[in-house]
């Protein structure tokens, strides 16, 4: 269900604007930059899952909902960092890099971060 | 009046509160003894699935769709952007037992290598089927990152990583 909502969020970037994570895009030309973008979200599940998963991490194996939290936290992350992109009038953001910082338990913070540029 | 409130209102925080520890210390050792009898089993399920999985997608590409190698190394390319995936995988409470008294002896901690390396490779997988749902010919550039879930100075908190990988996807025309 939560999946379904960062499907659409990276609809919305793709139609938007092309973000790539290597320096050039292959079979373009970078004309013009505009300087690095950022994007970050605190993301965090309300306590009753913090209560199940904790219970769910005694057994071991794949904690689902932080899964998703995090995944949904990416996709929010970047569809700032494409806004902030789209505001500087670029119409790709290259060389993109993630960072994760864990703040408490349970709460993590996304950044996304890389460079506007124009191509042609 | 509002004393009696104040008294009554104490009185079932704290009743509600030993409930709750007691609950739990039943609780916790049955959770441990499950993880002692099922959490490695799971664990190799998991794997097993995963290998599984990976075998079909290559079998159905005939190649890795996967490389990190960067830069436009094919031309003729009529579509790029980023594809991600990520799971979050926490050792069960055996397992960091395990992990525990084999820090104490030192070398090689062999049950937290298991849990991370099955994560990764659930990860991944997962880039490989988001690449493949997306439309995606090949993924280049891909990175793999690791995070912890809670910072290290909590001693408390779940004790998980995710294990994050992203690259960009591209088309072929």
């Amino acid at each position: 269900m939560c999946m379904n909502s960062s499907d659409t969020i990276m609809v919305d970037i793709v139609q938007g604007i092309m973000v790539v994570n290597t320096e050039t895009i292959p079979g373009k030309v970078i004309t013009e930059t505009y300087g690095v973008v950022s994007g970050s979200t605190v993301r965090a599940k309300n306590i009753g899952r913090d209560i199940t998963q904790s219970f769910k991490n005694i057994m071991g194996g794949e904690l689902h909902k932080y899964t998703e939290l995090l995944q949904e936290s990416r996709a929010e992350a970047m569809s700032r960092l494409v806004s902030d992109a789209m505001a500087r009038g670029a119409n790709a953001v290259v060389n993109l890099r993630f960072a994760t910082s864990a703040i408490t338990p349970g709460a993590a913070e996304l950044f996304a971060y890389g460079t506007a540029v124009k191509i042609e | 009046m509002l004393e009696n409130i104040l008294l009554f209102g104490l009185l079932g925080l704290s009743i509600l509160l030993a409930a709750f520890g007691i609950l739990w210390a039943i609780l916790y050792p049955i959770l441990v003894l499950w993880a002692f009898f099922f959490s490695g089993k799971k664990l190799d399920a998991m794997i097993i699935d995963t290998a599984e999985r990976e075998a079909q997608t290559f079998a159905q590409l005939g190649k890795d769709p996967l490389s990190t190698v960067d830069g436009s190394y094919r031309k003729e390319v009529s579509a790029a952007g980023v594809v991600f995936a990520g799971a979050v995988y926490g050792p069960s409470h055996w397992h960091q037992l395990i992990g525990f008294i084999n820090n104490i002896f030192g070398g090689s901690v062999d049950i937290y290598q298991k849990v991370i390396s099955a994560g990764r490779a659930e990860s991944m997988q997962r880039l490989r089927e988001q690449a493949i749902k997306e439309g995606w010919d090949e993924v280049i550039n891909v990175r793999i990152d690791t995070a912890v879930m809670s910072p290290a100075t909590v001693k408390k908190g779940i004790k998980a990583v995710e294990v994050f990988a992203y690259g960009t996807g591209i088309k072929y025309s």
